[in-house]
């Protein structure tokens, strides 16, 4: 406690790494530390962004399009296979070991396959990112639907709700927090999975991009798409995380910081 | 075990309808080729020099990155959990690393190394530090504070409590530790393989997806589900074993 | 001799009207390791206005008991009447229930909880918007709360938390109140602080009360009749009328006669296996 005292507050430590990396980032290889090629200044970066807005709004438009209905099969697929799973127990003892073993295979190897289905177009990057974000959004819905207290039915039938008013009225605002974690999991797998797909073939999007201008050796490039690929992820964590918190407002405290993070149950490579 | 014998029957069916399908021209077989055919192929895959180098290669690169990363991870992840201020600032950064796509620093690791094997151990064990990080970091915190507490009232010296307390009661966690960032680790290195290189099964696999050579695909694809679930089940089965006693 | 008992009986249903009347109940669940003989003949009957207490040793099947009572599960054998008719479902206009973790819904404010029973009859009911918000805080100061209404269950205490579940239990005006160990969860000095408040409100609104416990001075404390039940297959092996004047206070908790209660329970339960 004595030393809280003494050290800045978390956040601002931060806040004061990220401005370090931001000035390393202009500072590094404009003093000559490291050659352009290996780390072309911010300002290059920037530079480029600046003058290919249009190439790089176009392929952040294929990007997004792309992740959009990955979404759409992961958190929609997901959420709904993992609340059926996990809300009946025959399936769940039945399927659930089955999935957590094919949680182990790199899905990514897959990807050769769809591109052999569906082409190089958007077509494959949305199967592959669609499929590579379903099973972790089933497993945590399925995880967390099996949290849902089942005293809040019992409570509710004693109360003389009807069925349907124990769906919308119980099991649907109970599951809430579930489904947020799911749609924030979901959206971060699916952009990964799309980059990752794009990267490897492909001949539109920001991962198009990165692969293009590297086997032409043009780092500022290069550069240029990956920071657009992380403000985009980063981004996306904290739309979701804030609209998470101001839906769930209930959820927050109660429990142990860790176990309202649902983040921990499931983490997928990539 | 009536669910067991139900399991087995819905993997049967699954591979019954890979089998049937497209013998009997249903789905495309120059899309989906009968299973079959696929492990005719992964038979005769298997025999081939080329292959066991390219297995020889993989399994290399897989070991070395697993074998920088889980140290250096480990010791990050003890720290962040050790030290609470370490650990209010840098874990929630780490969320934030696991929504970003690490493949997008491929290309940086192609510039300092070239298309090569330290260019996929490197990225491996890079992207697989950040998962034993968090899994050490989680570990750590799961001792009980009551069995420190217990153990220095009696007097235990540090390496005593080390290895008395904190090892066998992190036990089941590190295993699990370790099999999910054999996961990470493994799709790293399929990853940077089916990128860019010249050697390696992801390597293998691309390229066969590029020409067509379904059968081929599909074989490379069962060989490596199938490594990848007899280890996650491994230690698994270890995990479970060793977890009977905890609470 | 046995007209004469048979007169007093007649004498005295005639006086106390029958709130709950449960004849030959039996019920046995079907386990994974086979079959579990649950209850055995239960046959009880609670007057109306009356506070009974139920004890028994865990697993006895005290919780069963109370589901069947509550119309939430069906009983094996044997018939449950509540005030003269069968009650196969829930009927919160009859029977109200309070658990014992408090399961207030977390997304709920604690008003909102109260108003839930009330909201769920929506359409079916006349009663508007305010006139249900009105009830609900009324609830919420009989169970001394004013002013917590628009905390979050999570932003309550243990006490308070059951505070508001007894509320929801009571917002519809049901004559019947069966409550499953409600204070378990509490430590012991709240526990007796919401055991005299719950003497306070029932003395207030004269329901029936039919309430589970596993503390022998809490059910000697609050009871008009303590019924024993044995372990499992649950029996009631004893009915034990507590005659300490009402209203209670903390002081009879020193008293002989209430020592005297206390060891015969205890010494009902110790005797079962
Ligand atoms: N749905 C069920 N299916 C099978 N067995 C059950 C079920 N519910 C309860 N039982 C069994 O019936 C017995 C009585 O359970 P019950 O919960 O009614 O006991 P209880 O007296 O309330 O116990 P406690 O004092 O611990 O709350 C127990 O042995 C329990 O295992
Ligand atoms: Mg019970």
């Amino acid at each position: 406690m004595r030393r809280s005292l003494t050290l800045p507050a978390p956040a601002t430590v931060r806040r004061g790494m990220l401005v370090a990396v931001l000035l390393l980032w202009e500072l590094v290889p404009r003093t000559g530390l490291l050659p352009e090629l290996f780390l072309p200044a911010l300002s290059s970066t920037l530079a480029v962004l600046y003058e290919d807005w249009r190439i790089y709004s176009a392929a952040l438009l294929v990007t997004l399009y792309e992740v959009a209905l990955a979404m759409v099969i992961a958190c929609g697929g997901g959420i709904v296979a993992g609340a059926v799973v996990g809300g009946i127990a025959r399936l769940r003892d039945l399927l659930l070991p089955v999935f957590s073993s094919l949680y182990a295979v790199p899905i990514v190897i897959l990807y050769p396959v769809f591109t052999a289905w569906f082409g190089v177009g958007p077509e494959s990057k949305i199967a592959f990112a669609g499929i590579y974000a379903f099973f972790p959004v089933m497993l945590s819905t399925a995880a967390g639907i099996r949290t849902i207290d089942p005293q809040f039915i019992v409570a509710a039938r004693s109360m003389g709700a009807t069925l349907t008013q124990q769906v919308t009225r119980v099991i649907i605002p109970a599951s809430l927090p579930t489904v947020f974690a799911g749609l924030r999991l979901g959206g971060a797998l699916a952009i990964i999975g799309v980059v990752v797909s794009e990267m490897l073939t492909a001949a539109a999007g920001i991962g198009y991009l990165v692969t293009l201008n590297r086997t032409i050796l043009d780092s500022p490039r290069v550069f240029a798409a990956l920071l657009m690929i992380l403000i985009l992820s980063v981004a996306y964590y904290m739309l979701a995380r804030a609209i998470e918190r101001r839906m769930v407002v209930w959820q927050s405290a109660g429990r142990s910081p860790k176990a309202a993070r649902p983040e921990n149950a499931v983490v997928v490579p990539a | 075990m009536k669910i067991v014998v139900a399991r087995l029957a819905l993997l049967a069916l699954v591979l019954a309808a890979w089998e049937l399908l497209p013998r009997h021209q249903i789905v495309n077989p120059l899309l989906l080729p009968p299973l079959g055919d696929v492990l005719g192929m992964l038979g005769e895959l298997l025999q081939r020099p080329q292959v066991h180098l390219a297995i020889g290669v993989t399994a290399a690169e897989v070991v070395v990155a697993f074998v920088i990363a889980v140290p250096l991870g480990a010791a990050l992840g003890v720290l962040i959990a050790e030290n609470e201020y370490l650990g209010d600032v840098f874990k929630p950064v780490l969320f934030y690393v696991f929504s970003i796509p690490k493949s997008i620093f491929l290309p940086m690791f192609i510039l300092v190394f070239g298309i090569s094997f330290a260019q996929k151990v490197a990225y491996a064990a890079f992207t697989t530090t950040f998962v034993v990080m968090l899994s050490a970091a989680a570990a750590v915190e799961s001792v009980k504070q009551d069995y420190l507490l217990v153990a220095r009232s009696y007097g235990a010296t540090r390496t005593q409590i080390l290895l008395r307390v904190y090892v066998p009661s992190m036990m089941p966690l590190l295993l699990e530790a370790l099999r999910i960032s054999m996961i990470f680790n493994f799709t790293a290195v399929m990853i940077a393989e089916m990128y860019a290189s010249r050697a390696g099964i992801g390597h293998l696999i691309a390229g066969w997806g590029e020409n067509f050579q379904m059968r081929q695909l599909f074989a490379g694809v069962i060989l490596l589900a199938a490594v990848a679930i007899l280890f996650n089940e491994t230690v698994r089965t270890l995990e479970a074993r060793c977890s009977t006693w905890r609470t | 001799m046995q007209h004469v008992a048979n007169l007093a009986r007649r004498e005295e249903a005639r006086q106390e009207q029958v709130a709950i009347e449960v004849a030959n109940l039996s019920h046995v669940y079907a386990g994974a390791q086979g079959a579990v003989p649950a209850l055995e003949d239960i046959s009880m009957r609670v007057g109306a206005g009356r506070f009974v207490v139920i004890v028994g040793p865990s697993g006895c099947g005290k919780t069963s008991l109370l589901m069947m009572l509550a119309g939430l599960r069906s009983q094996g054998q044997g018939t449950i009447l509540c005030h003269g008719r069968p009650i196969p479902d829930p009927d919160p206009q009859r029977v109200g229930v309070i658990f014992q973790e408090a399961s207030l819904y977390p997304w709920l404010t604690a008003l909102d909880n109260i108003e839930f029973p009330l909201s769920l009859r929506g359409a079916r009911d006349r009663e508007t918007r305010e006139e249900r918000r009105e009830r609900a805080e009324a609830m919420l100061k009989l169970v001394g709360l004013e002013g917590f209404g628009e905390r979050y269950p999570h932003e309550l205490s243990g006490g308070m938390k059951q505070r508001v579940s007894i509320a929801r239990g009571l917002v519809q005006d049901p004559p019947v109140l069966l409550m499953d160990e409600p204070f378990a969860a509490l430590d012991e000095q709240t526990r007796m602080t919401m055991g005299h408040e719950l003497l306070r409100i029932w003395s207030t609104t004269s329901k029936t009360v039919v309430f589970i416990t596993h503390s022998l001075t809490e059910a000697v404390y609050l009871a008009d009749e303590v019924l024993v039940m044995s372990a499992r297959p649950g029996r009631i092996i004893d009915r034990i009328p507590v005659a300490l004047p009402r209203p209670r206070s903390y002081e009879m908790m020193a008293t002989d006669v209430f020592g005297q209660l206390r060891e015969r329970i205890w010494q009902q339960i110790r005797k079962t296996p």
